[in-house]
């Protein structure tokens, strides 16, 4: 049997079968067959002695379960670290932050508590995934729509506490900020609600967000403070009807003007889904289109194309952009989306077209514009998530295609958060690409263009394989961690991370000699006194471990 | 879809013949005797691998068999219910592997007898 470190045999013994009192003995994982299934698929660190590794699960059904769990933890100061649906595939998977904790698996808590139509919310606990909430809906003719991720599988709590984003309006697109009222366990065993359910007997547990006094929500989220039993979520209204438009430009120059044009259109709530860039003369594809490039090829460039695009730098060669302008191929093609009633949807599509009428040669088309809802069976001819609809068709990344006859083994996420502007864009091009050259990291082609979760900043992800081979792993982890570097010397984080570049990723939060990080663990000591919960989570680390793990 | 046809014409009709021929042992089983695992395979399982090339498990092995066989796991007659329990507890390349809390072993057995029915002596 596994041990977790710094923990006697007996210890681990006793508490291994105070959880199989309080679950059952059919819900303590301890074989190593078992705990395989908690690693992380996509770990950097496959196969090698750093790879995170669990020493025990344990899966409770209910949070009386999970406060006995807790308490046991702490008389015998073992580590856990829960997970919901252990599907954060790319950010760490379902195995621990700290090998040896034993994960607390919580995907048999996985009740739908309450579906609110009339005030369009949820109430779910960390087992339920979006594909679950999705279905429940559908079989109950709810008239509410879900925001999810691309793979459908996830967690509502575990995506929202690990701040993750969706496609649909920009109020539900971050997970996080759409989320209203949490149930947790702090680590003491303790009961907490936040929010108006602090009220025993609330009416508006999942209507009104902060309650009285210190919002504490989000110190749940990225960290290690508390496991989260129930989540409240606002879910849109089911809208009548959707359209899908793109705004095209013919040259370089218009990134500048097409992105600031965007944010104020998206300040002003007059464009509110997901926006898309994507560029046809860089061959660079919107995120909405890239399983349809995985799935049917690229779209087919002629010779002379493909020649100039080897010339270009840093996204830009006037060769091709007059060769675009030529051949009618835009070098940037943003992809709005519209939800609500018809003529609302096309008055706001009127007055984006006006806004972007100053853009010289700049084109204007409909893509998509239905009606909704759309019978189920056809969603697969969009963008799923954009529908509201889970799906798992974004593992064509990666995965083995015609196009792509070496498949990966996983991914890593490089995420930084760079600011809303062309030059940004430009910038952070300029400074990855190099940085990438120089590490021996195959990340970029011609150009990277942003995501567009959150209306007020960018994310400019790249994918970085996992491979079968141990050195290509460690040159590519540790490259990870110099675009990391890289990235904060320019004043640039990562939104999100996998355990093994968290601590990498929190070292760039420094203002101050690291204040925000020596908080975190003011409050990490104060609310989890012996250190049990998830240590390590998002670099926050208890006392007696402190300085010791990275 | 036309796209899918015409990719899949040769080995479809190769699996409806096998099917033809293991046809005889699957009409002895009673009614629902897959039901179980069937709706295992709806829930976990057809997302990835349900026919047509928006299912990324079926695409990746259609470029794998490259004809020669169906990418759709549902056509096989060659799967042992050894290798679905295999493959779902240890995944391969992007497939992660699943945990018993998502596909209990009662579940995975049903599984597995429902997607080698067509592979004779499959279990």
């Amino acid at each position: 049997m596994r041990v977790p470190p710094g923990v006697s045999a007996g210890d681990f013994a006793a508490a291994i079968a105070a959880f199989e009192r309080i679950v059952g003995k059919d819900w303590v994982f301890t074989s190593d067959d078992d705990l395989n299934l908690y690693r992380d698929a996509y770990s950097p660190y496959l196969n090698e002695p750093e790879e995170r590794i669990a020493s025990a699960a344990v899966a409770p059904t209910t949070t009386e379960e999970v406060q006995e769990i807790v308490r046991v933890a702490n008389r015998y100061k073992i580590p856990i670290y829960p997970i919901s649906t252990g599907r954060n595939l790319g950010y760490g998977g379902a195995a621990p932050a700290y090998s040896g904790s034993v994960v607390v698996d919580l995907k048999r808590m996985n009740r739908i508590l309450e579906v609110n139509e009339r005030h369009a919310y949820a109430l779910v606990e960390p087992g339920v995934s979006y594909f679950d909430l999705y279905n429940y809906i559908q079989e109950h003719k709810l008239k509410v729509w879900i925001d999810c991720p691309d793979p459908g599988w996830g967690s509502p709590v575990g995506n929202s506490i690990d701040r993750g984003g969706g496609y649909t309006n920009a109020n539900f697109r971050n997970h996080f900020d759409s989320h209203c009222g949490m149930e947790v366990v702090l680590p003491d065993g303790e009961l907490l609600r936040t929010g108006m359910g602090a009220i025993p007997n609330s009416q508006t547990w999942q209507a009104y967000k902060t309650g009285c006094g210190p919002w504490v929500d989000g110190i749940f989220s990225q960290s290690n403070y508390g496991v989260v039993t129930k989540m409240g979520f606002w879910l849109m209204p089911q809208p009548e009807a959707y359209m899908r438009c793109t705004v095209r430009a013919p040259r370089f120059s218009d990134l500048g003007p097409l992105v600031d044009t965007l944010s104020y259109l998206e300040n002003s709530r007059i464009t509110t889904g997901f926006p898309d860039l994507s560029s046809p003369l860089l061959s660079y594809p919107p995120i909405g289109q890239i399983q349809l490039w995985n799935e049917n090829g690229p779209p087919k460039l002629s010779d002379e194309h493909i020649k100039l695009l080897a010339d270009v730098k840093q996204g830009y060669s006037a060769e091709l952009e007059a060769y675009g302008v030529k051949e009618g191929i835009p070098y940037w093609e943003l992809w709005l989306s519209f939800y609500g009633p018809m003529e609302v949807i096309e008055a706001s599509w009127r007055a984006t077209q006006r806004h972007y009428g100053k853009i010289d040669g700049v084109q204007f088309r409909v893509v998509d514009k239905l009606n909704l809802p759309i019978d189920p069976s056809t969603a697969e001819k969009y963008h799923e998530p954009e529908l509201g609809v889970p799906s798992l068709r974004i593992f064509s990344i990666g995965a083995r295609t015609p196009w792509n006859p070496t498949p990966s083994h996983g991914h890593m996420w490089f995420s930084p958060i760079i600011p809303r502007t062309a030059e940004a864009i430009i910038e952070a091009n300029r400074v990855f690409s190099e940085a990438a050259r120089d590490l021996g990291m195959p990340l970029f082609k011609t150009f990277t263009l942003p995501a567009c979760f959150w209306e007020r900043s960018f994310v400019f992800i790249l994918a970085t394989p996992v491979t079968e081979d141990p050195a290509t792993n460690k040159r590519y982890r540790e490259g990870f961690k110099k675009l990391i570097e890289v990235g904060g010397k320019h004043g640039w984080g990562e939104y999100r991370t996998a355990p093994a570049f968290q601590k990498t990723v929190m070292d760039q939060y420094s203002y101050n000699n690291h204040a925000l990080q020596r908080f975190h663990e003011t409050l990490k000591d104060a609310i989890d006194p012996n250190g049990i919960m998830s240590p390590g989570r998002y670099a926050i680390w208890p006392k007696s471990l402190r300085g010791v793990q990275s | 879809m036309m796209r899918m046809r015409r990719t899949l014409g040769g080995p479809a009709a190769a699996a409806a013949i096998m099917s033809l021929i293991v046809a005889p042992a699957f009409a002895q089983r009673p009614a629902g005797h897959y039901a179980a695992g069937r709706a295992v395979y709806r829930k976990w399982c057809a997302p990835c691998h349900d026919p047509g090339i928006t299912h990324p498990g079926t695409h990746a092995l259609m470029t794998k068999y490259k004809g020669v066989k169906s990418g759709v796991l549902l056509e096989w007659t060659d799967l042992p219910a050894s290798t679905v329990k295999y493959m779902v507890r240890h995944g391969i390349l992007l497939m992660p592997p699943f945990r018993k809390t998502e596909i209990t072993d009662q579940e995975l057995d049903a599984l597995a007898r429902f997607l080698s029915r067509n592979t004779p002596g499959g279990r």
